[in-house]
C-alpha cells in the first residue's frame, strides 16, 4: 500500500530518488494512464486506448506497453527502450495534491507535492537528490514539479476531453485478437477506441467546438496511434524468437 | 368512418398513464416535438386524486422499455430509489416448516435454447436444488450481490435483471421525462363528463378546468374505477376470486436500521397461513406487505402475521412504529380491454395479487402493442382492437394459471386456505391438464403457443421443481440420451464455474447502488 507524506525540506533533505527504469520499480505494467495533452508524444511510441476506472466506471485514456497483464515490452535490462515515457509513469513516487489556501481567497486550493514513502524508488544511497546543499530544490525536483503540474493540467483537460468524446459518442468498445508467430492467441478486452465513422460524420460546428477546446488534435493523435499496435505485435514476436 | 387516428388522450396519470404515454411517444413523434406531423398525445390527470402507487417490482423488460424512451439508467436509479431485482425467493410455500425455500431467477437455465437440463438434474434432486444446479443467478441473490459492476454499461448486465422502485417517484420521474423530452401534453383537470359520437365512440371528455378535450383514441388509465371502459361503457369485470383467493393487502414501509444495511437483490415472498408477505428492498427503505384472502383470514390476524414478520426481519422497534395501509382489491380483469375507441391499460384493465410482479409488465406490453399497431384510421381500429383483446385475454389467463401453479403444488395442510387452493374445483382445467402432462415430460419450448408467451417454459420449470414436483423418467431408453449426457455434463460444470466466478466478482447490491449515485453508469 501507499504511504504518502507531504514533501518537506527538513525531513526529506537526505532522500534520493532512483530514476532507473525496471520491474523492481513498478514499471512492468501493461498500460498506464495518459493525457490528451501528451498524445502527440505518446502516439509516436504506443497505441492510445481508453479504459474504465474499476472503482468509478469513469473512462480515461491509457497508453499500451504490452499485450498481456504485467508485461511492459519496452522494459529490458538497460531500462525503458522508448523515446517518450508518459507523464503518469514518470511521476512516481510523487503525487500532486491540493490544500485549501484561504489566503488566496474563498475556495482556493494550492497544489502540494506528496511522495509515497514506501515506493521502491525512494532511497538514501543512490539516485537523484531532492534538495541541494543549501536546501533549495534540486534541478531534478524542479523538473519533477513541472511534470506534476503538467499532470494536473492534463487531468483537468482530460475531464473535458472525455466528456466531449462521450457526448459525441466517439468512443466504442473493441476487442483485439492477436495471434503471434508461435501460434499463441491473445485477446485484449475492456478497451475502447475512437469511433472513426462517427467522427467523420460530425458537422463543421461540432468539429469547430472540439477544435476550440483543444480536443480535435488528440482525437486524431489517438487514431494515428493505432498503427503502434503493429509495433507491439512485432516486438512480441521478436521477444518470442529471442 | 375513415378518419385518421391522430389525437390520443390518456385519462389518468399514475405509473400506468405515464408509462403508456412514454412508450407510445417513444415510437411516435409528437406534434409539439416535430412541427411536420399532427400526431398529438395528451394526458389528463386529476389534480385531486392521489395515485395508488402499487407495483414496486418490474420484469427485465423494463430495461428496454426505459431505454427506448431515451431515459438514462443512472437518472432512473437516482430519482426513483431504484434497486436491482434478479428474481424472487419463495419461502414457506412448499411445507411451511424449516428451511423451505426456492428461487425463480430471471435467467433461464444454462444452455436452455438447446438443452433441457431438467431430466438430468432429477436424479440429483436430493443433493442440489434445481435453480442452483441449472443457473448461476441464485448465487448472486443469495448473497445480496448486484447483477453487474460499475464498469458495465447502462442497461447491460452480467446476470439478467429488472428493478425494484418507488412507484410514486417513478410516476413523477416518467411525467417529467414525458413532458420535457417526449412532447406529451399534460392537462391537469378532473373529468366531469363524456360526450358520445353517433357510432358510440367517445367523441370527447368534459373537464372542470380545461373544457372539452376531443380525441380519436382514448386510453383509460384511471385505475380500478375504470372511468371510461368500466363506468362509461359498462364492460364487466371477470372475477377470478374463485381461483386466486387473495383480495386484500396490508402494506407498510420499513426503514433500514442502518444506512449501510444490505439490500436484497430479489423479491422475498414468504408464505403465511392464508396468504403471503412481500418484502422489497429499496435503497431508502423496505416495502413490506401482506396479501391475503379475507375469506380465510381476519384483518387482525393478517396484521399480526405481518408485524411478526417485520419484528423478525427488522426488529421489534420497526414493528412497533409500522403504519399499515389496507388495500382491498377484487382479483380479475375486464371482459374485454378495447371497446369502440377506448382501451384500458393498468388497473382499469384488471388487477391480481403481485406474486409475479405482473402489473407493470402488463402496462408495458399493452402500451407497446398500442404503439406498434397504432390504428391508422377508425376502420383499422376495430381490427387492432380484436387482436388486442384476444392477446390480452390469453395473457390474463396465462398469468392466472401461472400464479395458481404456485399454490397447487404445496404440501401445506395447516389451514383451509392451503387445502382450498389444492381443491380441483379452484384449479382451471387447462392447468390441471398441464400438471398431469408434466408428470411425464418437463415443461419445454414446445409448450409455448405464442412467440411472445408471458411466462416461458423455464419459469414453469423453476416453480415446479422448486416446489418439489417430480417428472417421471422416460419409460424407454432414448437413443439421444448418450449424446446428451456429454453436453449436459459440460453444461453443469460450466454453470458451477460461472456461479463461482460471478459471486467472486459482483459487488454488493448496496455498494453498486451507492456508486451509481456517486458516479453513474457509462453509456458504453
Amino acid at each position: 500500500m501507499s504511504n504518502y507524506a507531504l514533501l518537506n525540506k527538513e525531513q526529506h533533505k537526505d532522500l534520493r530518488i532512483i530514476t532507473q527504469r525496471g520491474e523492481a520499480y513498478g514499471d512492468n505494467v501493461m498500460h498506464a494512464m495518459t493525457f490528451a495533452l501528451e498524445f502527440r508524444d505518446v502516439q509516436s511510441c504506443y497505441p492510445i486506448f481508453f479504459c474504465k476506472d474499476e472503482q468509478t466506471g469513469g473512462l480515461y485514456p491509457t497508453a499500451l506497453f504490452g499485450l498481456e497483464q504485467n508485461h511492459n515490452q519496452f522494459l529490458n535490462e538497460f531500462g525503458w527502450d522508448a523515446t517518450y515515457i508518459p507523464l503518469s509513469v514518470r511521476r512516481h513516487p510523487f503525487l500532486i495534491g491540493f490544500q485549501s489556501a484561504p489566503e488566496n481567497g474563498e475556495g482556493q486550493k494550492s497544489p502540494v507535492v506528496s511522495l509515497d514513502m514506501d515506493h521502491p524508488r525512494i532511497s538514501r544511497a543512490e539516485g537523484e537528490m531532492l534538495f541541494d546543499d543549501k536546501g533549495d530544490p534540486s534541478k531534478f525536483l524542479q523538473t519533477t514539479i513541472t511534470t506534476l503540474e503538467n499532470i494536473h493540467r492534463g487531468l483537468e483537460h482530460n475531464k473535458g476531453f472525455i466528456a466531449a468524446v462521450l457526448d459525441h459518442e466517439l468512443l466504442e468498445s473493441f476487442t483485439l485478437d492477436v495471434t503471434l508467430n508461435d501460434g499463441s492467441a491473445h485477446q485484449l478486452q475492456g478497451f475502447y477506441t475512437i469511433a472513426e465513422e462517427k467522427l467523420y460524420k460530425l458537422d463543421g460546428a461540432a468539429l469547430g467546438a472540439l477544435n476550440a477546446n483543444g480536443y480535435l488534435q488528440p482525437i486524431f493523435m489517438a487514431i494515428a496511434s493505432f498503427a503502434r499496435v503493429r509495433t507491439l505485435i512485432d516486438q512480441k514476436n521478436v521477444l518470442l524468437n529471442g | 368512418m375513415n378518419n385518421t387516428i391522430n389525437r390520443l388522450v390518456i385519462v389518468g396519470g399514475g405509473t400506468a398513464g405515464w408509462l403508456t404515454a412514454g412508450v407510445i411517444a417513444a415510437e411516435h413523434s409528437c406534434a409539439s416535438n416535430d412541427q411536420q406531423n399532427s400526431f398529438e398525445l395528451s394526458l389528463v390527470e386529476s389534480p385531486d386524486i392521489a395515485t395508488i402507487g402499487v407495483g414496486e417490482g418490474t420484469w427485465p423488460s423494463m430495461r428496454s422499455t426505459l431505454q427506448k424512451m431515451g431515459i438514462s439508467e443512472t437518472e432512473f436509479f437516482r430519482e426513483c430509489s431504484a434497486s436491482f431485482k434478479q428474481g424472487t425467493l419463495f419461502t414457506g410455500w412448499q411445507t411451511g416448516v424449516g428451511d423451505d425455500s426456492y428461487s425463480h431467477p430471471f435467467t433461464a437455465p444454462h444452455g436452455y435454447a438447446e438443452t433441457n437440463l431438467a431430466p438430468y438434474w432429477q436424479p440429483q434432486r436430493d443433493k442440489i436444488n434445481f435453480a442452483d444446479a441449472v443457473g448461476s443467478q441464485t448465487a448472486l441473490f443469495n448473497d445480496k450481490l448486484a447483477p453487474k459492476q460499475i464498469t458495465t454499461p447502462e442497461y447491460a448486465f452480467h446476470a439478467n435483471y429488472g428493478y425494484h422502485l418507488d412507484a410514486g417517484k417513478f410516476a413523477e420521474f416518467l411525467r417529467k421525462h414525458c413532458v420535457e423530452k417526449l412532447g406529451i401534453k399534460h392537462i391537469k383537470a378532473n373529468v366531469t363528463g363524456i360526450k358520445t359520437a353517433d357510432n358510440g365512440d367517445i367523441a370527447s371528455i368534459e373537464t372542470d378546468r380545461h373544457g372539452t378535450i376531443s380525441g380519436d383514441l382514448f386510453i383509460d388509465c384511471s385505475g380500478s374505477r375504470a372511468l371510461l371502459l368500466g363506468q362509461h361503457y359498462g364492460i364487466p369485470v371477470c372475477d377470478k376470486n374463485d381461483i386466486l383467493f387473495n383480495n386484500t393487502a396490508l402494506a407498510a414501509q420499513i426503514p433500514y436500521s442502518n444506512d449501510s444495511d444490505p439490500i436484497a437483490s430479489c423479491t422475498l415472498s414468504t408464505a403465511q397461513t392464508a396468504g403471503w408477505i412481500w418484502d422489497i428492498g429499496l435503497p431508502t427503505r423496505r416495502g413490506i406487505g401482506h396479501v391475503y384472502s379475507s375469506a380465510h383470514n381476519s384483518e387482525e390476524r393478517a396484521a399480526e402475521e405481518l408485524l411478526s414478520y417485520i419484528a423478525t426481519t427488522a426488529g421489534e422497534q420497526a414493528a412497533a412504529a409500522a403504519t399499515l395501509r389496507k388495500v382491498p382489491f377484487s382479483p380479475g380483469h375486464r371482459a374485454k380491454f378495447w371497446h369502440k375507441n377506448c382501451v384500458a391499460v393498468g388497473m382499469s384493465a384488471g388487477f391480481i395479487e403481485p406474486l409475479e410482479a405482473s402489473a407493470l409488465v402488463l402496462v408495458e406490453l399493452s402500451a407497446a402493442m398500442i404503439a406498434e399497431q397504432l390504428p391508422a384510421n377508425r376502420g383499422h381500429m376495430d381490427l387492432v382492437a380484436k387482436r388486442f383483446n384476444d392477446k390480452f385475454l390469453y395473457r390474463w389467463d396465462s398469468i392466472i394459471e401461472f400464479l395458481k401453479l404456485h399454490y397447487i403444488l404445496t404440501q401445506r395442510n395447516d389451514t383451509d386456505y392451503w387445502r382450498d387452493n389444492c381443491r380441483p374445483a379452484s384449479i382451471p382445467e387447462s392447468l390441471q391438464e398441464k400438471v398431469a402432462l408434466w408428470r411425464h415430460q418437463s415443461p419445454w419450448h414446445r409448450d409455448s403457443h405464442h412467440v411472445d408467451e408471458l411466462f416461458p417454459s423455464a419459469s414453469f420449470q423453476y416453480i415446479l421443481y422448486g416446489m418439489g414436483f417430480e417428472t417421471k423418467a422416460s419409460h424407454t431408453v432414448r437413443r439421444s440420451d448418450a449424446e446428451a449426457q456429454k453436453v449436459v455434463g459440460r453444461l453443469f460444470q460450466e454453470n458451477a464455474a460461472r456461479a463461482q466466478q460471478l459471486s467472486g466478482n459482483m459487488p454488493s447490491n448496496r455498494d453498486l447502488i451507492d456508486k451509481i449515485h456517486s458516479y453513474g453508469f457509462q453509456k458504453i
